[in-house]
């Protein structure tokens, strides 16, 4: 046994920094491992559904009361990341009410306030509702932002001390003895804040234990550990609308089945979702008519969706997981439950766990559970505190109200990064310097823009994950290279570019899937700047030496009325 | 007294038309009347082009204004059902319009403005100085109604030093401007003491939207819209209205406009039942029947007096043939060239080079575009002591190329582009219906 064990967790989802996170709290040594940036693989592809418990009320109950729970928790732990938007539960005519009396008698039973309203009701609460609708069962579901969530739980981590690496990607389990004792990482581009083109480096991270917290890829870390671990990963579709047009979780009272979740999600709404299982996590079609018959279906709740601009759509995989044995054929069966396999116990290789299945509202949850684990392994008696202390941005979240003008930005301005920062919006938004809004469409100003260069480096997307600057309408056509241009001059010209392009990218990616009608056009535009105005597809400083210092640095004051008169 | 009375009977009709309004609706669309208007589906057609930020007159002269892509898309598009706060540069809108015509998308700018002014307004103190000032200009119909019935003691008192300091100092009107003069005579008068209309006729016949400005400043304006068109036949009805409501959707004083909106719908929609078009003279005017109206408002009627409403030019080119009436006339006597001016709202209608188009074959008058900047009056802006330099700097291409028309008569259908071109350029300002009275009748 060692005094204070050095834990490693793989993972930088929402369930690996919520461990990271207790482990620390509770004063062990950890460093944790992601091979991309935070939320890169299931959390960064949800719907962003916190849920009530509403959804498991009939098929899982034991799930629906964890939810129920943690919903509670979350709503005061995390309550900038948190909108609480209510949902509600709404019956078409064809959908059955023997169904709609189980769904209430199960969220009663699981103890979820319900209220059923009447369909003018349910009109009043959300008037984007279809003019047919029966009633609906009203629940405490909300909103969450799953980026915000994770960062905050990997700041807080940091913040006791924990080693957070993006970007270092596992390349084997260390085994000695028949146990783990750590992993080989690759680092992307150098260990720390990533610094692009910069050459990476191997590391060997030993640890007196090791959490496998990668949930759908959780069988790929088993195999370098040479054991089996069966996730049966399954996909999900999700269509992202332009605007919202609800304000409430819309969510079809129904038994299980495709595309039956609408979520105001900050800016925008959600649609969601599929449920399909495919072999890869990361080699899966991503096809067409999933976003299609999305918006097809849900405009059976809310008409306006057909007509209605969507910026992009995506694919998550769940990392659902049955014991061996179970046989379940169709994965919206599979359980929703969370495990957590001893390889000690289940295999007899000692220094590692692996946590599999379970669901975003319950993270944290999961997260005590397997740190209670660990704990038990070293004999630490240390009580789990992450249900009581605020994430770093919740705390005295009452105040926040008052302070929202206080930044000299414009209203909407203000609010927008008042409600993304919670209680940072002090620290971060607090400048003698000039504070323009660098993203446009979601209303991020340079402040905003550096706090989160601050904690991530040059990775742009991971400055998109914290901020949400160019996860608007334009999808970063107008704000990609301002958001660059903020990474100079402390870092130089190429790595600048590099940071661009690799942003750019992943916002074309998305997009692909909403090429008709405003989107086409936005695309079109976007193309057209940064092709042509900004000559960004045959640029000559992309191959030649550009002497910058040649050019000099502009009027000395560039303000409109000081400019010489001159036709 | 009288106004509190009206406002109670007023609030009383609003009420049920409401609740009506959610009955019939029922059916079909989801009632909404517990929340204001939700124009976050707008936002879907903004790409941000910033064409709209390019056109905005106001955003090219002040620094502070941010423009109708953050007022308008981007300001709604950031909304959540529950806040409510509107950002204060919303009220340096002028309400010209021109972005709309600039949106090749067709984002319901100005709706979203004027929709958003009218939340800012809402939450505005009753009693500060701007919302005061602002109450005062959106309502100056209601003043001139009373100024007009002693008009030379009223003209006295309005152009009097110690009024306009008074003004500046306590409401923050600009000094600068001069009142415009009440008429002796009202349009009202002359046409009641006529005995209203000369010529009946079933098939042209019209009712005549004059706007306040027309009655109680330029009756001549009217006289020659109701000369003209009883020159080609028709029959023209002043119906009893008020006012077209445009200087309080740019206040933001959308209950005042609301009541003005209502009175007028409902007196023209009845007489569009009896198969009258409704025309207006102001291009303001008939910009608000037709835009404003059914973009804010949904009384019934609201959509079928905005489909028979047109602007008088409009109209007679529609429905007669006046550009051969004019090709063929000729107009007595020294005409120097006509400096024109086409108002924002009449370029928001396309209507900015009807003037154009009709002048240039009429013998005896030569007519000479300006350009196509906004005059920067735009109704009640211009006269806030706050704007008035922007006001005026927006103006000075117009003054520009008014100076180098031949002439010192500037052309504009708006009232409030003549006071702008008037009082920059010393010109007396005609409207293009008094040059066709010239011609035709």
């Amino acid at each position: 046994m060692v005094d204070s064990p050095e834990v490693l967790v793989i993972g930088g989802g929402s369930t690996g920094c919520g461990i990271a996170r207790d482990l620390a709290m509770r004063g062990l040594g950890v460093t944790l491992v992601e091979k991309g940036n935070l939320t890169n693989g299931t959390t960064g592809r949800m719907h962003g559904l916190l849920h009530s418990g509403g959804r498991y009320a009939v098929s899982d109950q034991a799930s629906a009361k964890e939810c129920i729970e943690e919903n509670r928790v979350l709503r005061d732990i995390a309550s900038h990341c948190v909108e609480m938007t209510d949902g509600l539960f709404v019956q078409r005519p064809e959908d059955s009410d023997e169904y709609f009396e189980e769904k209430l008698q199960g969220c009663r039973e699981c103890d979820i306030p319900v209220t059923v309203l009447s369909a003018e009701e349910a009109r009043t609460k959300e008037p984007a509702l279809a003019g047919d609708v029966e009633r609906a069962i009203s629940v405490p579901d909300g909103a969450i932002d799953p980026f915000r969530l994770c960062v905050a739980n990997a700041v807080s981590a940091e913040q006791h001390g924990a080693r957070i690496e993006t970007h270092a990607e596992v390349t084997d389990v260390l085994l000695e003895d028949g146990a783990v004792v750590g992993c080989e990482v690759r680092h992307d581009s150098g260990s720390g804040k990533r610094v692009h083109r910069t050459p990476g480096t191997t590391e060997e991270i030993r640890a007196d234990y090791v959490v496998n917290a990668t949930g759908a890829w959780a069988g790929q870390i088993g195999e370098l550990a040479g054991v089996d671990i069966e996730v049966r990963p399954s996909k999900g579709a999700m269509v992202i609308m332009n605007v919202r047009q609800v304000d409430t979780v819309i969510n079809r009272c129904r038994p299980k089945g495709d595309a039956d979740i609408i979520v105001p999600h900050e800016t925008t709404a959600i649609l969601g979702t599929t449920d399909e299982e495919v072999d890869d996590p990361e080699e899966y079609p991503e096809e067409r008519w999933e976003v299609d018959m999305m918006i097809e279906e849900l405009s059976k709740l809310v008409p306006i969706l057909r007509e209605s601009r969507t910026i992009r759509s995506f694919w998550g995989v769940r990392p659902l997981y049955e014991p061996p044995g179970t046989g379940t054929t169709d994965p919206t069966d599979i359980t929703r439950d969370f495990f957590l396999l001893d390889h000690e116990e289940r295999d007899g290789l000692a220094g590692m766990t692996s946590i599999v299945g379970g669901k975003f509202t319950t993270y944290r949850m999961m997260a005590e559970r397997i740190a209670d684990h660990v704990c038990e392994q070293f004999g630490i008696t240390a009580d789990c505190r992450t249900a009581d202390e605020p994430l770093p941005g919740s705390e005295d979240f009452e105040v926040l109200q008052d302070h929202m003008e206080a930044f000299g930005l414009r209203s909407p301005i203000g609010r927008r990064s008042t409600q993304r920062l919670g209680s940072r919006a002090e620290e971060v938004l607090t400048t003698d310097d000039p504070n323009p809004v660098v993203c446009e469409c979601e209303a991020v100003t340079r402040a905003e823009i550096q706090d989160a260069i601050d904690q991530s480096g040059t990775d742009l997307n991971a400055v998109r994950i914290r901020t949400r600057a160019s996860m608007g309408n334009c999808q970063g056509g107008l704000c990609c290279h301002r958001m660059a241009n903020e990474l100079h001059p402390e870092h130089e010209e190429p790595t600048v570019r590099t940071a661009l392009d690799e942003l750019y990218q992943e916002r074309w990616k998305g997009q692909r899937h909403a090429l008709w009608g405003e989107q086409l056009s936005q695309a079109m535009l976007n193309h057209v700047l940064h092709g042509t105005t900004m000559n960004r597809d045959r640029d000559p400083a992309r191959h030649e030496t550009v002497n910058f210092d040649a050019f000099d640095a502009g009027a000395p004051d560039s303000g409109r009325r000081e400019e010489p008169d001159g036709d | 007294m009288t106004k509190d009375s009206e406002t109670d009977h007023d609030h009383t009709d609003h009420t049920t038309d409401r609740t009506d309004r959610v009955a019939t609706a029922e059916a079909t669309v989801p009632p909404s009347s517990e929340r204001t208007t939700d124009l976050r589906p707008g936002a879907d057609n903004c790409y941000k082009c910033t064409a709209c930020d390019t056109s905005c007159p106001v955003a090219e002269v002040d620094d502070e204004f941010p423009g109708p892509k953050f007022q308008g898309p981007e300001q709604w598009r950031l909304k959540r059902s529950e806040d409510t706060d509107i950002d204060e540069s919303i009220t340096s809108c002028s309400n010209c319009m021109r972005c709309d015509s600039a949106c090749p998308s067709g984002v319901p700018l100005s709706q979203m403005h004027n929709t958003a002014r009218g939340e800012y307004v809402e939450g505005m103190s009753k009693l500060s100085r701007e919302y005061v000032r602002n109450r005062i200009l959106a309502n100056y119909g209601r003043l001139a109604r009373i100024g007009s019935r002693v008009p030379r003691l009223t003209n006295f008192v309005m152009s009097n030093r110690v009024t306009k300091w008074f003004n500046e100092r306590l409401l923050g009107i600009a000094s600068e401007r001069e009142f415009p003069a009440f008429a002796t005579q009202t349009f009202g008068e002359w046409y009641e003491e006529r005995g209203g209309p000369q010529i009946e006729s079933e098939d042209r016949r019209i009712a005549y939207f004059h706007g306040d400005y027309s009655n109680f400043n330029t009756p001549e304006v009217a006289k020659a819209l109701v000369r003209v068109f009883e020159a080609f036949g028709y029959e023209v009805v002043v119906p009893e209205q008020r006012c077209s409501g445009t200087p309080m959707f740019a206040n933001g004083m959308l209950e005042d406009a609301r009541r003005a909106a209502e009175f007028n719908v409902d007196t023209l929609s009845a007489l569009v039942e009896e198969g009258y078009d409704v025309v207006c003279s102001c291009t303001s005017c008939s910009m608000a029947l037709r835009q404003e109206y059914p973009e804010l408002f949904d009384f019934e009627g609201t959509e079928q007096v905005a489909a028979h409403t047109y602007e008088a030019l409009e109209y007679l080119r529609l429905h007669e043939d006046l550009d051969g009436a004019l090709s063929e006339s000729e107009v007595d006597g020294e005409h120097p060239e006509l400096a024109y001016h086409a108002p924002c709202h009449a370029r928001n209608q396309g209507l900015h080079r009807q003037a154009l188009e009709l002048f240039r074959e009429l013998d005896g008058v030569a007519i000479e575009d300006v350009g196509d900047s906004c005059s920067g009056i735009s109704g009640t802006y211009g006269w806030k002591s706050e704007k008035y330099d922007y006001s005026m700097e927006i103006a000075e291409e117009m003054f520009e190329h008014m100076e180098d028309a031949d002439g010192t008569t500037g052309l504009t259908e708006c009232p409030t582009c003549a006071m702008q071109m008037e009082h920059g350029t010393g010109y007396e300002i005609d409207h293009p219906l008094e040059v066709i009275e010239k011609a035709v009748v």
